[in-house]
């Protein structure tokens, strides 16, 4: 026999990853998909519905509603998030005893359990006991963030700012760091300012880091949960519920297996739609 | 376009015990083209950053046309500077990049049009005007940036801090052929750093031999390789460098050394000293015998020989002197 290019054995080779993928995502995105065709009345009875459920979750006002307030807290966060964290990347010193103590300190709000956040501005929050919100209304402001839906969604947005502007901070940090200095001396030798400076030089280089960054931030506040779940219910009424508070009451408050299945599959395309569009408008312009 | 004076100048790092650079001076001739050359470590980028403007002259002055500009920023002095690889706005054309240090100089766009058109043809970019930088080759934006640098006609001083380093080999040649038309060609004054002696000599009217010590010798590329002043210049310029014997061999009464280019010593039956041939490189033929460098050890050391091999490995040689020059504590002194 000749040589064989091919050997058909290097396919156990890829066996380990095949049975990862299958158990981490395969394996429970199918049983939810399995869920969302059907009506499950009991252990026994279950009949086909095929697309019902989807055309059922997508018609309905809960949902649309529950999805627009999504884009708008995931548009606000990340219109926020990244020009604040490049600010905050910027003024950091580069080379300083300092720096890595800023870093640090930077990390800290990164390294605080999610329902811990949301206590932490539940409490800190507060109209009654809070500091933030006791020092508000010091101020003449008739601010109370469990009756008037404007106060909760401010209150929520500056957590997650509070929370993530150190991610795109540290992100950013990274970046700039790794802009060689001949990079801002031929900068100085043309005239440019500091606009241009961050608009030329810094930006372009920054594009890599600042991709995974709104990439990151995209994805994690499109699912928020736990937060705003412990800071406001969801309330005042349905003001603050997001997709996923949503989501959880349907499949786990009132166990609509079904519907909740399909909702979790049209919420995940979603996400995996919004990610591909900002991946590709980015990666083509490349080119 | 600039003549510039350093006068004593002297630079230490803030905390630095002993300064980089002291008691430097030197003159640069407006429309020169200065070769800095120099072992890494003997302060050449030092001096270029002060030259640029990014570090303040600890004590001394440098001063463009008579004016001393020891204490203005760069772009004051209207300094360009190439780098050691290509520093472009990556996002922008090579067009816009060609423009963009003639933006603030109150030019207006017809102007800037035209400079930027008559650049590109000096440099041979007008091909690529208009595409991205990031589709460039690293030659290519190397030759933008060269451009950048060249494009302000007011530029007082173009400095160039080993530029060919990122090009590929294949093209350095290319790439220094261009920098020497541009230089005649604008007649602007450009100060080059380099470690590399071959470009040193090849590009610069005249070269600077920069060590820990301070300025060795300042003079043409002919000057610094006939008659370096210091046994270090000849080491350190040629390929091989220079070749060096007590000065008793040849009976010469001056100084305690003396030194010689490997073609002004020749291989004969009888000579000065006597040593065995220990390798032979050859380089080209001439008149079909093999031409190169021939290695003699004596009991001073290794010689090379440059010239006709004619001498097999291991054989025992006498080697004469034509020429030489005399070297006292380091120091020529005849």
């Amino acid at each position: 026999m000749s040589s064989r290019p091919y050997d058909n054995r290097a396919w156990l080779g890829v066996l380990p990853v095949v049975l990862i993928v299958a158990f981490s995502a395969v394996i429970p995105l199918m049983t939810v998909v399995n869920y969302s065709v059907q009506d499950i009345l009991d252990f026994n009875s279950r009949f086909f519905v095929g697309f019902e459920w989807y055309r059922e979750t997508l018609n309905d006002p809960r949902f649309v509603d529950a999805f627009l307030r999504q884009i708008g807290f995931s548009a606000t966060v990340l219109a926020l998030e990244i020009p604040l964290g490049i600010f905050v990347a910027k003024g950091l010193p580069k080379n300083s005893r300092m720096t890595p103590f800023l870093l640090v300190f930077l990390a800290v709000p990164l390294l605080i359990p999610w329902n811990v956040v949301g206590t932490i501005w539940q409490i800190f929050a507060r109209a009654d006991i809070g500091l933030l919100g006791v020092a508000i209304n010091a101020m003449g402001i008739d601010y109370n963030y469990t009756s008037e839906p404007m106060h909760a969604w401010l209150t929520l947005v500056a957590m997650d700012i509070w929370h993530w502007t150190s991610l795109v901070a540290l992100l950013s940090f990274a970046g700039l760091t790794s802009i060689p200095e001949p990079y801002y001396q031929a900068a100085e030798l043309d005239g440019a300012n500091r606009w241009q400076v961050l608009r030329f030089v810094e930006l372009p280089r920054l594009k890599g880091v600042l991709t995974i960054a709104v990439l990151l931030r995209l994805m994690d506040s499109f699912m928020i949960y736990t937060e705003p779940f412990v800071l406001t219910g969801g309330g005042p009424g349905n003001t603050t519920t997001f997709l996923s508070q949503y989501l959880a009451t349907m499949a786990v408050g009132q166990f609509d297996l079904g519907p909740a299945a399909a909702f979790s599959v049209i919420y995940f395309l979603f996400i995996l739609l919004f990610c591909w569009l900002f991946y590709t408008s980015v990666v083509a312009r490349d080119e | 376009m600039a003549r510039v004076e350093l006068d004593k100048l002297t630079f230490a790092y803030p905390g630095a015990d002993e300064a980089v650079l002291e008691d430097i001076n030197l003159t640069i001739e407006n429309g020169e083209a200065h070769a800095l050359l120099g072992a890494s470590g003997a302060g050449k980028t030092t001096l270029l950053n002060l030259l640029s403007g990014l570090l303040v002259p600890t004590s001394g002055s440098i001063s463009f046309d008579g004016r001393d500009v020891s204490r203005q920023p760069g772009r004051e002095r209207k300094v360009a500077q190439v780098f050691q690889f290509p520093v472009l706005y990556e996002s922008l054309s090579v067009e816009d990049n060609l423009a963009f240090p003639l933006r603030k100089s109150g030019m207006t766009p017809d102007q800037i049009e035209v400079r930027v058109g008559e650049i590109a043809d000096e440099l041979e970019i007008s091909g690529i005007r208009n595409r991205r930088s990031t589709q460039l080759s690293l030659f290519e934006k190397q030759l933008v940036a060269v451009g950048k640098a060249l494009v302000r006609p007011d530029v007082s001083l173009v400095l160039l801090d080993e530029p060919l380093t990122a090009v590929e080999p294949r093209v350095k040649w290319q790439l220094r052929q261009t920098l020497k038309k541009v230089q005649a060609d604008l007649d602007v004054t450009m100060v080059y750093v380099t470690h590399d002696q071959t470009e040193a000599l090849t590009f610069a009217d005249r070269v600077t031999v920069l060590t820990v010590d301070g300025v060795l010798q300042t003079g043409t590329p002919e000057e610094i390789y006939a008659t370096p002043q210091h046994e270090f210049v000849g080491h350190f310029v040629g390929s091989p460098g220079m070749n060096f014997l007590p000065n008793h061999v040849v009976d010469e009464a001056h100084g305690d050394k003396i030194g010689f280019r490997p073609e002004w010593v020749q291989l004969s039956g009888t000579g000065v000293v006597e040593g065995q041939v220990v390798r032979t490189r050859a380089l080209s033929s001439q008149e079909g015998q093999p031409y190169g460098i021939t290695t003699v050890a004596t009991d001073h050391g290794e010689i090379n020989v440059r010239g006709t091999l004619s001498a097999e490995e291991g054989a025992t040689t006498g080697l004469k002197v034509d020429q030489y020059v005399v070297f006292a504590d380091g120091w020529r002194v005849a």
